[in-house]
């Protein structure tokens, strides 16, 4: 089991904070101006970065499920 | 000396008004979510974690009383369990006059408020701000070459107050020819009373016939314009919006983005003048105007209070809310909690979870704008260091260093400024 990062389309509004703390985890593409998820299961070194990220998305649009 | 259990800080106090502070610590003594005897029974939630679980919550907890904790009184029955029917009811029946006021997209709930959301995003996507922040590096320049040679101005009403309504108005994609007129019309308060106007004349009403018009023309005629682009903006389902439904809330976004972002500029301008060292720090270093943004949202935060109605019974941190229970977010106070700032009085350059703030909300109604307005104040203020040398507050109007007087606007909604006077040199 590990942890998995799910996004809330109907939240996300592309505010950018995930990209900004966990660029290589988030991205927002250019064309279609959606958020991306780059890695969808964060290494277990990256996982306090990660979280840091979901908690800053101000929409509340990100979490890490067990699954 | 003040007895803070019987102060009504909705009503304010002409102390309070200039620093609500004391108001807050006191709350924050009793416990992070207190119900106000002085305010009918209002919990006031002081906690900066306990904030973020009522505004992460759409559940329990409705928008619809949201400005200043007004809304219409309910005809639910007393068993009821869930609000919500009875809210919507409600909305559906106010008398005309009051609709806008009842449908602000900040008072709305899901699933409206989702719908609603999601046509804005094309206005605040990256790209359009991208475009839109050129805009604004001229228009600051701009505004700054009209009182340089004076080597004094009004922060508020020379600089902020117009950068901020036409920045609005470029990103909406109001032609040129049309920028002066909002510049004049765009006048707008914060409260449901100045929204609704003088004599019932509802001042965005202006902004919305004006929107509406331009829809339905490029829907009809499309251009390579931004307004096309507004025009053609569809709900997650793919279906089209009404004209009037857009105008809406591109009106709504000038009465949203105009005190407050204006507010925000004049209160960094305040601390820019009164923090030492401050001004050649970032004269050196600019890259941490952002760091300087994010300390003063989180001290001096425009939007110092927001209401929530619990629909269903809730309870936070052991304290239960009943159903229909009105609960007063302050937000500033949540920004001073020293349990999530240390040393939360005291601005900090370098403080490492300034971003914690919470001062756009949190939730489905967090700030839409929020990248809008940290552009904005990041542009005017890389212009003011460039521009203006030795910036000053003016002891003309506010009195000597140790003994300021400022004069914020008398809301318990907003922490705004109403003018800052400055002086300086030109670079």
């Amino acid at each position: 089991m590990s942890k998995r990062l799910v996004v809330d389309r109907t939240l996300c509004d592309t505010q950018a904070m995930c990209v900004s703390i966990a660029p290589d985890h988030f991205a927002v593409d250019d064309d279609d101006e959606t958020m991306q998820i780059l890695i969808e299961r964060p290494a277990a070194a990256d996982l306090e970065r990660v979280e840091r990220a979901v908690r800053a998305c101000p929409k509340g649009a990100l979490s890490l499920v067990d699954d | 000396m003040t007895d803070f259990d019987q102060v009504n800080f909705l009503m304010g106090t002409p102390e309070l008004i200039q620093d609500p502070t004391p108001y807050y610590e006191h709350l924050r003594t009793k416990c992070p979510v207190h119900q106000v005897e002085a305010l009918g029974g209002v919990f006031a939630v002081t906690g900066h974690e306990e904030l973020l679980t009522i505004m992460r919550d759409t559940v329990h907890y409705s928008s619809a009383n949201c400005l200043a904790g007004m809304f219409p009184p309910l005809d639910a029955p007393a068993d009821a369990d869930d609000l919500g029917p009875y809210i919507e009811a409600a909305r559906a029946s106010v008398p005309p006059e009051l609709a806008p006021i009842a449908n602000l997209l900040v008072s709305l709930d899901p699933p409206v408020h989702t719908d609603q959301r999601h046509l804005l995003k094309r206005v605040l996507s990256p790209k359009r701000l991208a475009e839109n922040e050129e805009y604004m590096g001229g228009l600051a320049h701009r505004l700054i070459d009209e009182f340089i040679e004076r080597g004094s101005c009004d922060v508020m009403h020379d600089f902020a107050w117009p950068f901020t309504t036409l920045i609005i108005a470029d990103l909406l994609g109001v032609p040129e020819e049309d920028r002066q007129l909002f510049r004049e019309k765009a006048n707008l308060g914060n409260t449901p009373l100045e929204l609704l106007g003088q004599d019932g004349e509802f001042p965005l009403a202006f902004i919305e016939d004006y929107f509406t018009a331009y829809i339905e023309d490029r829907r009809a005629n499309p251009r390579d314009d931004f307004l096309t682009i507004l025009a053609d903006a569809r709900y997650a389902d793919d279906s089209v919006p009404d004209p009037r439904t857009v105008a809406t809330l591109a009106s709504f976004m000038f009465a949203a983005a105009g005190d407050t972002t204006s507010g925000l500029i004049c209160a960094a301008t305040r601390v820019l003048c009164e923090e030492p060292g401050l001004q050649d720090r970032l004269r050196a270093d600019p890259d941490r105007i952002a760091d300087f943004i994010e300390e003063t949202l989180r001290l001096e935060g425009t939007t110092k209070s927001t209401f929530r109605m619990a629909r269903r019974h809730a309870e936070v941190d052991g304290t239960d809310i009943p159903i229909g229970s009105s609960v007063m977010l302050l937000l500033n106070a949540a920004n001073r909690d020293p349990r999530r700032f240390e040393n939360p009085n005291v601005f900090d350059l370098d403080r490492p979870n300034s971003r914690e703030h919470v001062a756009f909300g949190r939730g489905p109604h967090a700030c839409a704008g929020a990248p809008l307005a940290r552009t904005e104040a990041r542009v005017a203020f890389r212009t003011f260091l460039e521009r203006m040398s030795d910036i000053r507050l003016s002891d003309e109007h506010h009195g000597p260093a140790g003994d300021r007087r400022f004069e914020y606007e008398y809301s318990s909604v907003l922490r705004k400024l109403l003018h800052v006077h400055i002086t300086f040199g030109a670079r």
